[in-house]
């Protein structure tokens, strides 16, 4: 499954190897408000404990912030992104996290925020927002048909609060990563987070970790029945003359993942070739020594982003070498 | 290929005719003979197209693989005594010169329906979607229901440029009413839901038995309905949500800004109690 070039740019090693990601479920929320503080404030209290699937529900992040002009209201507002493992579990985790933090933050409103017409993304189906929410009305609450969409406005104690009938889904893409093997904390640290701003600047996609950052990235199974996931001894440090499957040389001091999720997998190839030429623009002369990826041998995830294919065309600003 | 069917009134018939079947995607995919030939029910008698009408259509090149869909059909030197003009209609472009008869849009569908002139009662009853846009006034009961009927318009946009009759969006459920001129009695009667804008005045009981919905007034009426009350605040998004809807629509509608937040009264609490009259002055 490896390609039998090694790359290197600006001196990091880029491994002959691929991350692959899965088909999720997802959709974009726009959250507005009376001032984009507000709005901020409630994006990201519904994004928050929103990691990882297997213990969250859902991976959601901030995409962006939005400008008055571009949200239904005129108001400022942000843009989140949410994945699910289904389309059943997304609808709870929206229902719950609006409900919970939109709802209840002062002045906000939500909407859908997947256009049909524009979606690159193929569309999956629709996931109640207002539908359910609707009931904390307690029969105040007011229907409001304008053009296409059904909106629900609820009243609360600071006036409406307004949302969107439904929200639109789409199938995405969940899991692609880089792994950045640094000569220490310093090192590892700077190359994420240069590559995390640099993902954070495109559209459709969300590193859902703290700060953008893993560090306790897994492999699949444990020696523990019960345990669906365990950490990744491949890359711990510690264990480089304990595990039998460390990738780590002996220079390697510190290892950070970034995960991405997307709306399509262009989206997260984009973003994985936006973080290879961040990270490595810090080259190993800053301490990164390898980037590499997660797969499960090709033999789960239908996607696979290939480094070597995803920074082919990253050479040319470097010092990038084929051995 | 963009069609274009023109159909030029050369005999009136001296009685009233039922327009329905004059449609522009149906009459698309027939020639011009053909369309002459159509029967026009009126009352207990008829009358052929091609005895009334004269009958012309050209096909220019157009890049839509859906040659039909877009069809344009024109009815010139129209009169009152053409009823049913647009009724049913689920697709293609209807212009109207001249004014027509009663259920302009009855129960439409879909497309878009211009009638440059007046027209009769009940325009636009039951109507479900699309977009009819009167220039001149309109008769009684716009947008509502046939008698014993639950639900008038549930759908699409109705603009009148002049003045609406009596019981405009009696029954209304859903969609969009403008009227850009005065209304009727009972305005908005026995509402369920919808908007309906008016530039001009109201006439007696308006918004009575009304459910839920938003009535807009561009200009305070001369008094409130007894059964509605004051609408409290706190309603700024949906009014921007609503403004910013109204931005493509006609005059005063369109010139309404978020920043403006008009008084609200809430009624009709002699029923459900949950539609809104919103005056902006």
């Amino acid at each position: 499954m490896s390609d039998p070039a090694t790359l290197q740019i600006n001196g990091t090693t880029i491994d002959a190897t691929f991350a692959e990601a899965f088909p999720m479920k997802a959709t974009r929320l726009v959250i507005t408000a009376h001032t984009p503080a507000w709005a901020m404030n409630a994006a990201i209290s519904l994004t928050g404990f929103a990691t990882s699937v297997i213990g969250c529900g859902c991976e959601a992040g901030v995409e962006r912030t939005l400008a008055a002009r571009e949200t239904p209201d005129g108001r400022p507002g942000v843009a989140v992104l949410l994945f699910a493992v289904s389309s059943k579990e997304l609808a709870r985790q929206i229902e719950r996290r609006v409900g919970q933090c939109v709802l209840t933050c002062p002045t906000t409103a939500v909407y859908g925020g997947i256009d049909a017409g524009t979606s690159r993304a193929p569309l999956s189906d629709r996931a109640s927002l207002g539908s359910g929410l609707r009931f904390f009305g307690d029969g105040w609450q007011i229907s409001k048909m304008l053009g296409n969409t059904r909106y629900w406005r609820v009243p609360v104690m600071d006036g409406e609060f307004v949302c969107e009938e439904t929200a639109l889904t789409v199938k995405a893409v969940g899991g692609g990563n880089l792994i950045l093997l640094a000569h220490d904390i310093d090192a590892a640290l700077a190359a994420s987070e240069a590559a995390v701003a640099a993902m954070r600047r495109l559209p459709n996609v969300i590193t859902p970790f703290p700060g953008g950052v893993v560090r306790s990235g897994s492999k699949v199974g444990s020696k523990y029945p019960g345990a669906s996931a365990s950490t990744n001894d491949a890359f711990c440090p510690t264990l480089t003359g304990l595990s039998a499957r460390s990738e780590l040389s002996a220079e390697v001091g510190c290892v950070l993942e970034i995960v991405i999720d997307g709306l399509t997998d262009a989206d997260v190839g984009a973003a994985m070739t936006a973080g290879i030429a961040a990270a490595a623009g810090l080259g190993r002369a800053a301490g990164l020594l390898r980037i590499s990826a997660g797969n499960y041998g090709g033999k789960l995830g239908p996607y696979h982003f290939h480094l070597h294919s995803l920074a082919a065309g990253l050479t040319a600003g470097f010092d990038g070498s084929h051995a | 290929m963009s069609l274009r069917i023109t159909l030029r009134v050369k005999t009136p018939p001296g009685f009233r005719v039922d327009a329905s079947a004059l449609l522009p995607v149906p009459l698309a995919t027939m020639t011009t003979a053909e369309i002459e030939r159509i029967v026009l029910p009126a009352g207990n008698d008829r009358c052929i197209v091609g005895d009334v009408f004269e009958v012309s259509r050209s096909d220019t090149p157009a890049a839509s693989d859906a040659p039909h869909a877009g069809a344009t059909m024109v009815i010139e030197n129209a009169a009152p005594w053409l009823d049913r003009i647009g009724a049913r209609m689920t697709d293609g472009r209807l212009v109207v010169h001249g004014s027509t008869g009663d259920y302009s849009g009855f129960q439409m569908a879909g497309g878009v329906l211009r009638i440059d002139g007046d027209t009769g009662h009940f325009t636009a009853c039951e109507m479900r979607s699309g977009r009819l846009t009167v220039s001149g006034h309109s008769g009684d009961f716009a947008a509502g229901a046939l008698a014993g009927d639950m639900e008038g318009m549930t759908g699409g946009t109705l603009t009148i440029h002049g003045n609406a009759g009596a019981r405009l969006a009696d029954r209304m459920r859903r969609g969009l009413v403008l009227v850009g001129g005065n209304a009727g009695d009972f305005a908005a009667s026995r509402l369920v839901a919808g908007t309906i804008g008016i530039a001009g005045q109201v006439g007696a009981h308006y918004a009575y038995g009304m459910r839920r919905g938003t009535l807009l007034l561009a200009h305070p009426p001369r008094h409130l309905p007894a059964t509605f009350t004051e609408g409290g605040r706190g309603f700024d998004v949906f009014w921007g949500l609503l403004v910013r809807s109204l931005a493509n629509e006609i005059a005063p509608f369109s010139q309404w800004r978020t920043a403006s937040l008009p008084t609200r009264y809430a009624g009709d609490l002699a029923v459900d109690g949950r539609g809104e009259i919103l005056v902006v002055s």
